[in-house]
């Protein structure tokens, strides 16, 4: 398994292959230990051990307290990251965002319809690939303006599937 | 001598000191009472009383600052006296006075010797009377440049040329020749009228790189003595991050002059208790009155560990009456020891408070260790006090042996939920003009380095791995059903990766 991590601005390639642990193409010895109780774990890289604590996380964002620090790290599977990277290509949304699928699959569900107000990290779009159903978040605020698939259509790597557009002026109440 | 009562303390304050005052009385063989905001219900120091009283909502203005709440308290629970701690009311005469109306005992000085030295000018006035030296100024606003130059030649160079409505370094310039002091006094009347509208100023005498050292000071009703310094250099803001005693600066002659000092400052306003006298100490050794701290200070412990003294203790035991447990004669330090703030500051945020609960704390142990705090594991860090979380204190032989100590201490405390300072103490301990001894108040702000988070690759490395181990574990227990292996709360199944470890080890 090759995991992203991101901490403060750098990524960091780690490939989980078995026994072995890659880092950046380096293999190293890394042993992991969770101390029952507690959040802290013990973790020893070629034979030097430290401490960490792990705070809080959420599906990719893990928080680490590392000699006192608080690191906010981020870690992505090469699928996680590549739906990101393409959710996130057409970034706009302040302007206009095109959707695209990320891997050839199959819609399972659309979770929003044109005209609807999204947020940031809202889900639009549930789609099966890999024999797993992934849902596609918006990466910023706007408005969805159009909806090129339907449910229960397949859809190639890269097929546009949504259109967002910026928010328009708010109305005046007077 | 008559035994003293059996007292019932009230400790109208709260966090680590009020913990650290119940405590004393514990081991004075004192009741306890503790008062409490809506913030505070589940406190440590609240569950260490022998009593508990709300006082109000979190805000201390309606609570720790209520004298009224306090004082109605202190009749409900039936209390014989009040400490202060330090901060909230505790250098207030007001306060002072109204518990000893009351017919309570104040743990501290009398209201008038608080507010003797509460006033700085006026107490500057009557150290100076006292033959306490202070810093040589001109008493009075600058008429004109020919009078400021022989002002100036009197307190000699170099000169501080500072506006009477001053504040951060605005209206001030330092002087170092006589010939640039007539364009500085206009340059800084100019400023101070363009900061404040009010272009007065005077003059002061600049010391140079000036450390920052207190005496520690001890009265009963017939000895007051002194219990050697405290050199508190390294701050930021005025506000001190790192204590120690002795001061490298500080030589026993030095040490018993300062001492000298500081016991005329207390006779001076008939000082009864603990109290601190607070110096600048220039780099040529002569150090001035800065003020006077009117009660028990957040680094008392360093003191407590080179004099082998309970200042705590001391001051329940003077205000019941009772004569100090220091023996007569002159008092030396043994060893060294070092205090360091642990403050819920964040470093990655600009040094903003930061708020939370705190998920689990790992306090450091073992020989030389003392950890002072007012938090534990499911305490909530609100922004209503000080950021003041905890005091980690070390004690060893020597300075670099201290150092050393406090290294392994700060490695050995995990402190999860909020984001601290550990990391910049963790630095600043291993920085070499701190191993020197070489600071003085200005230090951090030549220093800011030491403030600001620092990376390198093979921390990046070393969690980036970790993180990777994590989700690939959480990946595992996902697909196979097993219990998710979850860190985030407490209840840890065993490590799916471990196992994968242990095959590594034996390959």
């Amino acid at each position: 398994m090759k995991y992203f991590v991101t901490i403060g601005g750098r990524t960091v390639i780690v490939e989980l292959d078995g026994e072995i642990v890659r880092v950046d193409g380096c293999q190293v010895a890394a042993q992991l230990e969770h101390t029952p109780g507690t959040p802290e774990i013990r973790i020893a890289i070629d034979g030097v051990a430290t401490t960490v604590a792990v705070d809080a996380r959420d599906r990719t964002l893990w928080r680490l307290v590392d000699r006192g620090s608080v690191r906010e790290v981020v870690v992505e599977d090469e699928r996680t990251r590549q739906i990101r990277l393409l959710a996130g290509a057409g970034k706009a949304v302040d302007g206009h965002a095109v959707v695209k699928a990320p891997m050839p699959g199959l819609v399972l569900r659309l979770l929003v319809a044109v005209g609807d107000e999204v947020t940031a990290g809202m889900p639009l779009l549930a789609l099966e690939a890999m024999k797993m159903e992934n849902e596609l978040k918006a990466i910023g605020s706007g408005r969805v303006t159009g909806v090129l698939v339907r449910a229960g259509q397949a859809v190639e790597k890269g097929q546009k599937l949504l259109e967002l557009g910026p928010l328009g002026p708010a109305i005046p109440l007077a | 001598m008559t035994v003293p009562p059996r007292w019932r303390v009230l400790v109208a304050n709260r966090g680590e000191i009020a913990l650290r005052i119940m405590r004393a009385c514990r081991d004075e063989g004192l009741e306890t009472v503790a008062v409490y905001s809506d913030a505070d219900r589940h406190a440590p120091f609240v569950r260490a009383a022998d009593q508990a009283i709300r006082i109000g909502p979190p805000a201390p203005a309606d609570s720790y600052l209520r004298i009224d709440a306090l004082l109605a308290a202190a009749a409900e629970s039936g209390a014989d006296a009040v400490h202060p701690g330090y901060g909230f009311l505790s250098e207030r005469a007001a306060f002072a006075q109204a518990v000893a109306d009351a017919g309570l005992s104040f743990v501290g000085p009398s209201a008038a010797a608080i507010a003797a030295m509460g006033d700085k000018t006026s107490a500057r006035r009557l150290m100076a009377a006292a033959g306490v030296p202070i810093v040589p100024g001109s008493a009075d606003t600058l008429s004109d440049s020919d009078a400021a130059a022989a002002i100036a030649a009197g307190i000699g160079f170099p000169v501080l040329v500072k506006a009477v409505a001053g504040g951060g370094g605005k209206g001030m310039r330092v002087v170092r020749h006589p010939r640039e002091l007539g364009a500085a006094l206009t340059a800084a009347s100019r400023e101070a009228v363009k900061a404040f509208g009010d272009g007065r100023v005077y003059l002061e005498k600049y010391i140079e790189r000036p450390r920052h050292v207190e005496i520690q000071i001890l009265a009963d009703h017939q000895r007051t003595i002194h219990v050697g310094e405290r050199e508190c250099s390294i701050q930021r803001r005025h506000q001190k991050l790192v204590e120690e005693a002795p001061s490298v600066a500080v030589t026993p002659a030095l040490r018993e002059r300062m001492g000298a000092a500081a016991i005329a400052a207390a006779r001076a306003v008939g000082y009864r208790g603990a109290g601190t006298c607070e110096f600048l100490l220039g780099a040529d050794g002569e150090f001035y009155f800065l003020e006077m701290n009117t009660r028990i200070q957040v680094e008392h412990p360093v003191t407590e560990a080179v004099y082998g003294v309970d200042l705590v203790r001391e001051q329940l035991r003077i205000a019941r009456g009772m004569p100090m447990s220091i023996p007569d004669g002159p008092v030396t330090p043994r060893g060294w020891a070092i205090e360091c703030r642990i403050t819920s500051e964040d470093p990655a945020n600009g040094l903003l408070p930061s708020a939370g609960t705190i998920t689990w704390i790992r306090a450091p142990a073992g020989p030389g260790v003392r950890w002072e705090s007012g938090v534990e594991s499911g305490s909530e860090v609100t922004l209503f006090y000080d950021s003041m979380l905890a005091k980690l204190i070390v004690h060893a032989a020597d300075r670099p042996r201290a150092i050393d100590v406090m290294q392994r201490a700060l490695a050995e405390l995990v402190l999860v939920g909020v984001a601290t300072n550990i990391p910049f103490h963790r630095r600043l301990l291993a920085d070499l003009d701190f191993a020197t001894g070489a600071i003085d108040i200005q230090f951090l702000e030549r220093r800011a380095d030491l403030l600001l988070p620092a990376d390198d690759d093979a921390t990046t490395t070393r969690l980036a791995i970790v993180a990777a181990l994590l989700a690939e574990e959480r990946r595992v227990s996902r697909r196979t059903g097993s219990p998710p292996v979850s860190t985030g709360d407490l209840n840890v199944a065993r490590s799916a990766w471990r196992d994968t470890a242990r095959r590594d080890a034996l390959r």
